[in-house]
């Protein structure tokens, strides 16, 4: 017979036991560490397994955006598009045809009217929720529509129509979307992708597509705003070079059609002056034109309180210890505010 | 006919909104201000002096990059110095009146009154002792530093050291006011959450709140000088030990802020991540401190209002460490079945049972968690000769005493260190807990609070215990 060594014949040193109880606790701390890294915990909390509902609704959904683009579209691309199984689209199709939500015509895929309506309904949802957490949260903008994505399939109709009155009937999202109306009203916006500039057109910038994801936290980076006003100065296949609240921008075309723009006539003057209350110097003097849109909720209301309104005169106090925040003089008191707030804040520079 | 007017109007109005866009609230609410700020120029009369010139050449100094640091060091240095010596003279007057002098009369009459043995344990030994005990400790250092600090509050210097600071706490997404507060803990912990309020944003309240505990706090300071002296200092040559054992303590103090940065960084990516978040930062003028105004409302608000919280909670404190050490259950009391019970564990992450049971039943104020120690040490071992007895804690005059019993105890160095690091990383006091609800009215943050740095001291211990085993041998 063999003998076997117990743990406690292995370790017998207090040496001993505390190296293994070290490794033991690295061991823990790693795995717990991984299983967050892939989000494990996320799966295993929300049941992330999309419903059956939920894979109509974004069946629905996708249908409704492609139909207003002016496209149509298959069963073979849909199921691309939602990563289902072309078997289980079968099924679903069936389903909702049965439903009377969608009918097939030559082998194209269309909504019907009570498709339509239930469409929107679900990107009213979408869209709203997208504005609660903008107003409501702290939560950064680059999981709003993940979020909203889970959300827009949970919301009963009565719970909608109470964070509709809640956020004070907004009709725009944070991207600058309209929000559909409880009776499936919706305006068609009529923006254009920045490429489709030509040089020298002024425009504001009216909706930013937050899909995909990487290209939207690119634009983000890059500090652009919904409802910042922006001179094209160059555009080509490749790139687009424009002026915008006293920065110049280079963006890549791929990126620069993401960011959808409303030209503006030749009364809607441009106004070349305006910076970022961010560029002003020790000493130097401004007028405050007004607070960017990409500020919002409580963040807005609070430098509102303060005084930050159009026609105030401004001025940077001093710069402070490491320029971040800096000091601001307005209406005789002193405030500091943090650079990334400053850079929301538009000024016009007075002449020295 | 008329519906379908009405109807009409209702369906112009809904087209109307969508034409508006989606600031039309913001403009209304810009254009009341503005006309309202056009007003006031009109009629707004102000002498054409610059009162600023004096404010801008201070705020020059006080702000910049190389004075301003090294002043703000320099000062907060000077008020926790003037503290921790000052208050000294203070509690020992305090201490003999109440517990070299009141607490034998006390005892005297109970005996004359022929009061029964466990009433007069319960009351005297258990209850009064406690109280005393955390009024002599607690008050004279608070009632020294409140007032100093609100002084400065006062003059307008504390609004700078928040806008000095705000680029550290920014990174880890905490509110530049937290340094204020942070050092607020410093006096108190529970005066630090507290003066949390001056943070309006919801968000980096919520941080500076769960983080307050990991400011060493005026009842850890005593403690923490003691043990350094006795394990640290004793490591050097004697010539060396009392700076080697200030260095320690401030090593800890530090740390604490290391750990109030890194939990104010975590926190901040995870479980507050979704609250909202605003920043804006106030700097008053310069003034003069209104000084017995300043003194008045900082003895009452800060250090009455918090002693009065720490003694409603020492009281049922002490009667229960006395009551622990005195109701015995099979052959032992209960104190020491919970010592045998928790040893093991204790002696793993490198404290030991009498510690952990201390630090449970001492939950009410950190001032009398070294006293428990002293008085379980000697109940457990059966020490006869030193001590007050049972359930009564007691300090020694001399720290070589204090060395003799806790190395009988069984301490090493290796417990002093990990004394230190558990002090700094345990569970707030009761008061604080209790403020910290008052405060956030959520149960939520209040366990968090409550918990998280318990967690961080016992995985801190451990590690360290480890270590030092494998290093050691």
């Amino acid at each position: 017979m063999r003998n076997f060594t117990t743990i406690s014949q292995i370790i017998t040193s207090e040496t001993d036991q505390a190296f293994w109880s070290l490794v033991i606790f690295l061991l823990v701390v790693l795995l717990a560490y991984f299983m967050m890294r892939l989000k494990v915990w996320r799966v295993i909390m929300t049941g992330q397994l999309r419903s059956h509902r939920a894979q109509i609704e974004d069946i629905l959904k996708q249908l409704y955006h492609v139909e207003a683009g002016g496209k149509s579209v298959g069963i073979i691309d849909l199921s691309g598009a939602l990563r289902i199984s072309d078997k289980k689209m079968l099924n679903l199709i069936e389903e909702m045809v049965n439903m009377d939500l969608i009918q097939t015509r030559d082998e194209k895929i269309v909504l019907t009217e009570m498709g339509r309506d239930y469409a929107l309904r679900i990107i009213r949802v979408h869209r709203l929720w997208e504005k609660y957490l903008s107003e409501k949260t702290g939560i950064s903008k680059l999981e709003w529509h993940d979020r909203a994505e889970q959300k827009e399939h949970q919301l009963t109709r009565e719970q909608t129509e109470s964070l509709y009155e809640e956020l004070g009937r907004p009709r725009f999202d944070p991207h600058g979307d309209p929000i559909p109306t409880a009776q499936g009203q919706v305006i068609e916006v009529k923006s254009v992708p920045l490429t489709g500039l030509r040089k020298g057109a002024v425009a504001r910038i009216k909706h930013i597509e937050d899909e995909p994801e990487v290209v939207y936290k690119q634009i983000i980076a890059k500090k652009l705003h919904i409802g910042s006003q922006l001179k094209v100065i160059e555009s080509d296949d490749r790139h687009v070079k424009f002026y915008s609240e006293g920065e110049e921008y280079t963006l890549p075309s791929i990126v620069a059609c993401n960011i959808s723009v409303l030209e503006l006539s030749e009364e809607e003057i441009f106004e070349d002056s305006k910076v970022r209350l961010s560029s002003l110097d020790e000493g130097e003097k401004a007028r405050i034109l007004g607070i960017s849109s990409e500020c919002r909720g409580a963040a807005r209301r609070r430098l509102m309180d303060l005084g930050f309104i159009k026609g105030t005169e401004i001025e940077t106090e001093f710069n402070g210890p490491n320029k971040n925040p800096k000091a601001y003089k307005l209406r005789n008191t002193l405030i500091a505010l943090r650079n990334d707030q400053a850079d929301l804040i538009l000024i016009e520079k007075e002449a020295i | 006919m008329n519906q379908d007017h009405s109807n009409d109007i209702i369906e112009l109005a809904s087209n109307l909104r969508w034409k508006v866009g989606e600031n039309y609230h913001d403009r209304l609410t810009e254009g009341i201000y503005t006309d309202a700020a056009a007003i006031t120029r009109d009629v707004e009369v102000r002498d054409g002096k610059a009162h600023f010139t004096f404010d801008r050449k201070l705020d020059q100094i006080l702000t910049s990059k190389t004075f301003g640091f090294p002043i703000m060091v320099l000062i907060l240095s000077i008020i926790l110095w003037i503290t921790i010596q000052g208050a000294n003279y203070p509690s020992g007057m305090l201490a003999t009146l109440l517990l070299e002098n009141i607490y034998p009369f006390l005892k005297g009459v109970a005996s004359s009154i022929g009061m029964p043995w466990w009433l007069d344990g319960f009351l005297i030994d258990g209850v009064y002792l406690a109280l005393g005990w955390v009024i002599a400790v607690m008050l004279p250092p608070m009632a020294i530093f409140f007032p100093m600090f609100t002084l400065l509050e006062d003059f307008g210097y504390l609004p700078r050291v928040a806008f000095n600071m705000d680029n550290m706490f920014r990174k880890t997404g905490a509110h530049g006011k937290q340094a204020l507060t942070m050092s607020m803990g410093w006096g108190c912990n529970a005066a630090g959450v507290v003066a949390t309020r001056i943070i309006d944003s919801p968000r980096e309240r919520l941080i500076a709140i769960i983080t307050n505990n990991f400011s060493l706090c005026n009842g850890r300071w005593p403690t923490q000088i003691l043990i350094a002296t006795i394990f640290i200092g004793a490591l050097v040559p004697p010539a060396f030990s009392g700076l080697m054992s200030t260095v320690s303590v401030i090593g800890i103090a530090m740390l604490g802020i290391a750990f109030m940065f890194l939990t104010s960084w975590l926190l901040s990516k995870t479980m507050l991540k979704g609250e909202v978040s605003t920043f804006a930062l106030e700097l008053p003028p310069y003034r003069p401190p209104r000084f017995w105004q300043t003194i008045y409302t900082s003895l009452i608000d800060r250090t009455l209002i918090v002693l009065w919280r720490a003694m409603v909670f020492a009281a049922p404190a002490g009667a229960v460490i006395w009551l622990s050490s005195n109701i015995t259950v099979g052959d032992m009391t209960i104190a020491n079945w919970m010592i045998e019970w928790m040893d093991e564990f204790g002696v793993f992450i490198g404290l030991n049972g009498v510690i952990l049971l201390a630090y449970i039943v001492a939950i009410p104020a950190n001032e009398i968690v070294l006293p428990t120690i002293l008085m379980l040490t000697v109940a457990n071992l059966n020490l006869i000769g030193v001590g007050a007895g049972d359930g009564v804690m007691f300090e020694l005059d001399s720290e070589m005493e204090t060395e003799a019993i806790l190395r009988q105890g069984g301490w090493t160095l290796l417990t002093g260190i990990n004394l230190m690091l558990f002090s700094l990383l345990h569970n707030p006091c009761s008061t604080t807990i209790y403020t910290i609800y008052k405060e956030t009215k959520s149960w939520k943050w209040t366990a968090v609070a409550s918990i998280l740095p318990v967690i961080m001291g016992f995985v801190v211990c451990f590690l360290v215990a480890q270590i030092y085993r494998i290093v050691v041998g």
